[in-house]
């Protein structure tokens, strides 16, 4: 009986196995580098249907963040303003800027595009269905909108500053003092630990940027919960 | 093959309780027993059984391969797709994005509003709760919880109909502004039995334009007690006065609730309702049941008799005699019936001015008069039952209205009646004869039944969410019902702007909104009514909103006068002339219901049959009609079963899907009254001999798919979810036998019905499960004695304390219940819990668990959370009646174990501990491989086979065709979903968290207080320190949902750190027992669980025949 396989074949095993150990490799280096939130999210900078510049309303103007994002501190959802918020004060300032139409179109019922129809606004920073993220339990215990929103104070066009991973969420989760502050602090995107220590350190019993948040944590009882149901429900 | 091993300690022999959960299991039938041990159906975890249908393993792997190679050339083009926050254009007013709003507002219904808080959420409302502040509000039943899907139900009517055809809404307003300006016109409007102040206020004012009309009031099962006690009186009990409760055929726990039932249940503890007393067996009421058929009140009675309905009157005359109360002396026979009645009478006498004789209100008119001449008699009216004039007063019945149509006295019908007339009327009324002889009839109802299409014009009907009411509850409180929403389609007008419309110069119809984006015009007609009993100031308006109720309103009080009883002697049912009882069923009531997913899938609490209707019959009568051994015979099996066996099994069911599970149930045809009906036939226990129940409502129309290929003319009368359910028995129902007919005849057929009995799988095994005891000295040792035994029932008494082998931490140092601010528990009382249903749908609606459909529902997939077992047991020494077993039900949901074998189990964690006591469910990380479900011994949890809540489960066969079956119809069922719980998708397993996204609100609501407290102290935020008080919530201000809507407020949920909370009473802070009743389920098998028992506590009369053998039924599973 002649030989079914021929010599040739005998590496072949070998070689199957070396392309497929480099194909997995390779498909696995792929997806960290590219599949992963820190790749995909950080960053993330879509136009929105207004050009609306954080930086001219916080950083120069000086809102604060709950003018707008009126409901960050009573519900889990940290609402986007309504069309009528923007029109406070839009309605007497900029009211020619061709950057406004779509808030006329919503707003102005003497405009000749009117249809009282609301701006959709592109979701910047978004957490998958199966995640409840509460943003009132956070800013009420002192971590600041800035913690995982970066200093949108100075972006022209908002953009995703943090991962969102489940891996970031919890490395805060297990030590919370890295980016507690005090209350009064929450909404000031300006605040910088080192010089809050500087100034009430001494007052505090405080020296270090570490030895607040640990001060915080004790004294206000902050024990973020690292189990599934804490986000997952 | 079973998959597990049955080891449950043995019953001991001195045990005398015999106890079962189906006919099967009592008679021990061998496909009962290879049902029983496995884990799953026989063929629940396969695709298919069939050859050529099969998905094999190896296929699948095939596939699989396939669609992942594809998946990695088409991620290339994989990028982030761009989603929109769309907020307000202007905002509403109290809507914050995110978060519930809560307003009060009733659900009108016959008998008294039920008040209620409805969540909504941007809007739309998605679950109802009671209304607590409310002086009758008691929880909710299984149809408030069930009834907010109605709003969003795709099979809810949304456009006009003219003949049953689409029409223009432009001619129906021409329609309706001419009858207006008809002054002259012979209008009969036919109200429901609810009782609306401002409806009652309009029709005096139709009175007046137009002199013709005539007003009726219709509702196919409110019966005739309004006929005894005179026009509009009700009598309604006072439970917290009434130590001794008489129920002659009324179901007021379940079907024939129409008066708040709370001070009831909570009269059932012997410790009082907050558990704070010792135990106390005169804080106990006690309940004596005279009835047919099982019902949810016979079975929380301490006597229960069995007699068939055309019977009770007699047993009234005799008990109305031995009070004095007129009635017949000789009416029941002596013997051991006559010493129960005779013993009654004597408790009764004792109990004078503190009881309560109540009657089923389909029971004839004297029934009704004996039982106010009883209760006139002991002097109980005005103290524990209050008679009460209402105001649906001078309204004509059905069959007046038939008159005036046949003599032309009305030409005009306008029906306003939840009812279906045309349905459900007494068949020899022929109702839908004289309908046709109307110029005009006008329909206005939520579904497009057969009166809608038996009238000329039907108009969709305003969801009671969706409308401005309102309502008198059952002792007359004035109650507001608001709209949450405008009616979701267009054309749907809610009863008052109808009859606003017909009052108004012009006719015109508006609905939903009055002129240019103005209030409903009903909105200022509930004004008007409401100005006119309060007072006219907007303060007591937004009162009155905000409450949802006129504090200190009720109606007038009544003498009704006891007239003397015309009693006509009925011989009683033999096997030969059998009783036809035409019962009202606990998912459909009478019909209206048939398009309600949520009660269609919960099993009825005493025959656990869903779906569908059957025809019950007891043990006895069905042996004698050579039916027992048929049923039998054809207990739960399965065609892959009998393959394994070599038993041929008769009939065995071949499932279009290739799949088994379904049991199939003989047909026999029903015949009374000239006319006959086939329905499938179940075995009923406790029900009184040579009687025959029947549910109705059911079998409104059938499609294509039905099963036995019925007619399908009428299948437009019902929608996706009612098509094809039960069979309709109001054409043997006539004027003359409303509720029970005598002479019936059965005979067998050779068909064959496939039937979805819940409660045969997914059960639990082991000894003293639901546990029992008398207040009376026994065998058992006096109360005392028995209360301090409830702990050692069962295994407990000998079982060794179980050691974890497990450390009980998270990683060294860490335990694992970590939280010191909250640990969890709950605890349910089976003294007052009836089985009614209630939580099982309030927990669907609040966790978004979607329904599987009647055959998903057989091969044991049903997707509860809660599951509502019920058991009888007897006593083997009854000699009073042997046949008369107790019933005992008992909710279970995950009881969220401390040593959880579940969570040992799963190979990915996706069920895992929290710190606060949750045995929490990551859906997410979960990958279906069942193991956990599998090793949980309390059944607790469910697994999603299908994508239910994506493809829709009631088109035949379509969830077996993956991603190309039908999705769910409908534009709106999502909008009920609650938005805090993940909806799962398939090959996820999910169970009860004891609502955890509402601990998570609670727990977060909480920790604001800390910002508020340092704004109040005035001082800087780094000063402040937070104590536990801060952060703890309030003892028992969180409810989760199955807790709210008990109206029998059986189960305590709390946190067991809280000192203050109502559950430390009954469990310590190491959750250990505390009270005495408390014990825990499975106790020996050392899961401790966080979810504990109370004892059922049963108070005989010790001078009753049948006293002995109460309260001794704790059910043992083996």
């Amino acid at each position: 009986m002649a030989n079914f396989f021929p010599r040739w074949t005998n590496l072949l095993p070998l070689k199957i196995a070396i392309c497929a150990v480099s194909v997995a490799a390779g498909v696995a280096l792929a997806v960290t580098y590219y599949a992963t939130p820190k790749a995909q999210n950080v960053g993330y900078q879509p136009s929105q249907p207004i050009p609306f510049s954080h930086k001219i309303h916080v950083d120069q103007l000086g809102l604060d963040c709950r003018y707008c994002h009126s409901f960050v501190d009573v519900a889990g959802h940290s609402n986007v303003p309504t069309g009528n918020t923007c029109w406070n004060c839009h309605q007497h300032v900029q009211k020619d800027s061709p950057k406004l139409a779509p808030l006329h179109r919503e707003m102005d019922v003497t405009y000749p595009g009117y249809d009282g129809k609301p701006i959709q606004w592109v979701r910047v920073h978004k957490s998958p269905d199966y995640v409840y993220f509460n943003h009132s339990a956070h800013v009420n215990r002192g971590v600041s909108c800035q913690s995982c929103h970066g200093r949108v104070d100075q972006m022209e066009v908002v953009y995703q500053a943090e991962n969102h991973s489940m891996g970031w969420c919890l490395e805060c989760h297990r030590a919370p003092e890295t980016k507690l502050r005090p209350l009064e602090e929450v909404f000031n995107l300006k605040y910088d630990a080192q010089d809050y220590v500087t100034k009430h350190g001494a007052a505090l019993g405080v020296k270090t940027t570490e030895e607040l948040g640990l001060k915080l944590k004790e004294q206000w009882q902050v024990k973020p919960k690292a189990s599934c149901a804490t986000c997952h429900h | 093959m079973s998959k597990r091993i049955l080891q449950h300690p043995e019953v001991p022999a001195g045990e005398t309780t015999v106890s079962w959960r189906t006919v099967g299991q009592l008679e021990d039938t061998p496909s009962f027993r290879a049902w029983l041990t496995r884990e799953f159906p026989r063929g629940a975890a396969e695709m298919s059984g069939d050859e050529d249908m099969e998905t094999s393993r190896r296929s699948f792997l095939k596939l699989m391969g396939a669609s992942t190679a594809l998946a990695g050339f088409g991620m290339a083009a994989c990028r982030r797709p761009e989603t929109y926050i769309v907020p307000y254009a202007k905002a509403p007013e109290w809507v914050i994005p995110g978060k519930a709003l809560y307003y009060a507002s009733a659900m009108p219904r016959s008998g008294g509003a039920t008040p209620l808080v409805v969540t909504t959420f941007e809007g739309r409302p998605t679950k109802v709760a009671p209304n607590t502040l409310h002086p009758d509000g008691s929880g909710t039943d299984a149809f408030a919880q069930a009834s907010v899907l109605d709003l969003y139900s795709p099979s809810r009517s949304r456009t006009v109909l003219r003949g049953g055809q689409k029409a223009n809404r432009a001619d129906l307003d021409a329609v309706i502004a001419t009858l207006a300006k008809d002054k002259a016109a012979k209008i009969g409007f036919v109200f429901g039995a609810d009782d609306s102040p401002t409806r009652n206020r309009l029709s005096k004012e139709l009175a007046s334009k137009f002199s013709a009309a005539k007003f009726y009031q219709y509702e196919a099962l409110t019966g005739e007690s309004a006929a005894a006690l005179g026009d509009g009186i009700s009598l309604v009990p006072d439970f917290e006065k009434a130590d001794v409760v008489v129920s002659l055929d009324c179901d007021f726990v379940g079907v024939d609730a129409s008066f708040p039932i709370a001070a009831f249940s909570q009269r059932r503890k012997p410790e009082g309702n907050d558990y704070k007393g010792k135990p106390d067996t005169s804080r106990m009421n006690r309940l004596y049941a005279i009835e047919g058929t099982y019902s949810l009140t016979g079975g929380m009675a301490d006597h229960r008799l069995r007699v068939a309905p055309s019977q009770v009157a007699a047993f009234a005359a005799q008990l109305a005699s031995a009070l004095g109360a007129g009635g017949n002396a000789a009416s029941v026979a002596a013997g051991k019936e006559f010493n129960w009645i005779m013993a009654l009478a004597d408790d009764l006498k004792k109990a004078a001015g503190k009881s309560a004789v109540l009657v089923g209100p389909r029971q004839p008119a004297a029934v009704h008069q004996l039982a106010l001449a009883i209760n006139t008699t002991l002097g109980n009216l005005g103290k524990s039952v209050h008679a009460y004039q209402t105001g649906n007063t001078g309204l004509g019945t059905l069959a007046s209205l038939k008159k005036d149509l046949d003599g032309g006295s009305v030409d005009t019908v306008i029906f306003l009646t939840p009812s279906n007339p045309v349905f459900d009327a007494p068949a020899d009324l022929e109702f839908a004869t004289s309908l046709s002889k109307a110029k005009l009839s006008i329909h206005l109802g939520a579904r497009t039944d057969a009166t809608a299409h038996a009238a000329t014009w039907h108009i969709p009907a305003a969801h009671y969410l969706e409308q401005w009411s309102d309502a008198r509850s059952s002792n007359g409180v004035y109650t507001v019902v608001q709209p949450m929403i405008l009616p979701l389609y267009p054309d749907c007008v809610s009863e008052l702007e109808l009859l606003l419309a017909l009052l108004s110069e012009d006719g015109k119809l508006l609905n939903g909104e009055g002129d240019k984006g103005a209030a409903s015009p009903a909105y200022g007609a509930v004004r008007k009514t409401f100005e006119g009993i309060a007072d006219a100031t907007d303060t007591a308006w937004k009162k009155l909103l905000r409450d949802g109720f006129l504090a200190g309103s009720t109606y007038a009080k009544a003498a009704p006068a006891a007239k003397a009883a015309t009693l006509s002697s009925v011989p009683a049912p033999t096997a030969q002339s059998l009783e036809v009882v035409f019962a009202t069923d606990s998912s459909v009531f009478d019909g209206r219901w048939i398009d309600n997913g949520w009660l269609q899938e919960v099993p009825d609490p005493i025959t656990k049959l869903a779906w569908d209707n059957a025809a019950l019959i007891s043990p006895k009568t069905a042996k004698e009609l050579g039916l027992y051994e048929e049923i039998i015979e054809l207990e739960p099996v399965n065609q892959t079963l009998s393959k394994i066996t070599g038993d041929e099994v008769k009939n065995a069911p071949v499932h279009p899907d290739g799949e088994s599970g379904n049991r199939r149930a003989p047909i026999i045809k029903v015949t009374v009254n000239g006319k006959t009906a086939e329905l499938p036939v179940l075995v009923a226990f406790g029900q009184a001999e040579n009687v025959i129940v029947l549910p109705v409502g059911y079998g409104q129309g059938y499609d294509k798919d039905d099963e036995l290929g019925r007619d399908t003319s009428t299948s437009s009368h019902v929608g996706r979810v009612g098509a094809n359910t039960g069979v309709n028995v109001y054409p043997l129902r006539t004027s003359s036998t409303p509720y029970f007919a005598t002479g019936a005849k059965v005979e067998k057929t050779d068909k064959r019905y496939s039937l979805a009995v819940g409660q045969e799988h997914a059960a639990m095994y082991g000894r003293a499960i639901a546990r029992e005891i008398s207040t009376m000295s026994g065998d058992k040792g006096d109360f005392d004695a028995q209360l301090k035994n409830v702990k050692f029932q069962g295994s407990d008494a000998h079982a060794p304390p179980n050691v974890s082998l497990y450390k009980q931490e998270n990683k060294p140092g860490e335990p694992l219940l970590s939280d010191t601010l909250h640990q969890w528990g709950m605890s349910i009382d089976l003294s007052s819990c009836s089985g009614c249903n209630a939580c099982v749908i309030a927990c669907q609606a609040e966790n978004n668990i979607p329904i599987v459909g009647k055959e998903q529902l057989a091969k044991g997939r049903e997707m509860h959370w809660i599951r509502m077992d019920r058991y009888f047991a007897i006593d083997k020494d009854n000699d009073f009646d042997p046949d008369s077993p107790e019933l005992v039900p008992q909710p279970v949901a995950c009881v969220q174990c401390e040593s959880a074998p579940c969570e040992t189990v799963c190979p990915v964690n996706a069920t895992v501990h929290t710190e606060d006591g949750l045995n929490a469910m990551a859906y997410n990380r979960c990958i279906g491989t069942r193991y956990c479900a599998n090793n949980c011994p309390y059944k607790a949890r469910r697994f999603n086979y299908f994508d239910y809540n994506k493809r829709n489960p009631l088109i035949a066969h379509n969830l077996y065709k993956g991603p190309f079956g039908e999705k769910q119809v409908g534009e709106a069922p999502h909008l009920q979903r609650n938005p805090n719980v993940t909806v799962r998708m398939r090959g996820v397993m999910e169970k009860c968290t004891y609502c955890v996204q509402r601990l998570k609100d609670a727990k977060i609501r909480q920790k604001r207080g800390q910002k508020q407290e340092a704004l109040v102290a005035g001082k800087d935020s780094t000063e402040m320190t937070v104590t536990t008080s801060t952060l703890r919530i309030p003892a028992d201000s969180v409810k989760v949902a199955c807790q709210e809507a008990c109206p029998a407020s059986a189960i305590s949920f709390g946190n067991l750190l809280d000192a203050d909370s109502k559950l430390r009473r009954i469990r310590s802070e190491k959750n250990e027992p505390v009270l005495d009743r408390n014990y825990d389920l499975l106790q020996y098998i050392g899961t401790r669980p966080r979810t504990s028992y109370l004892a059922r506590v049963k108070n005989p009369n010790p001078k009753m025949p049948d006293a002995p053998f109460i309260g001794k039924a704790t059910i043992h599973m083996a």
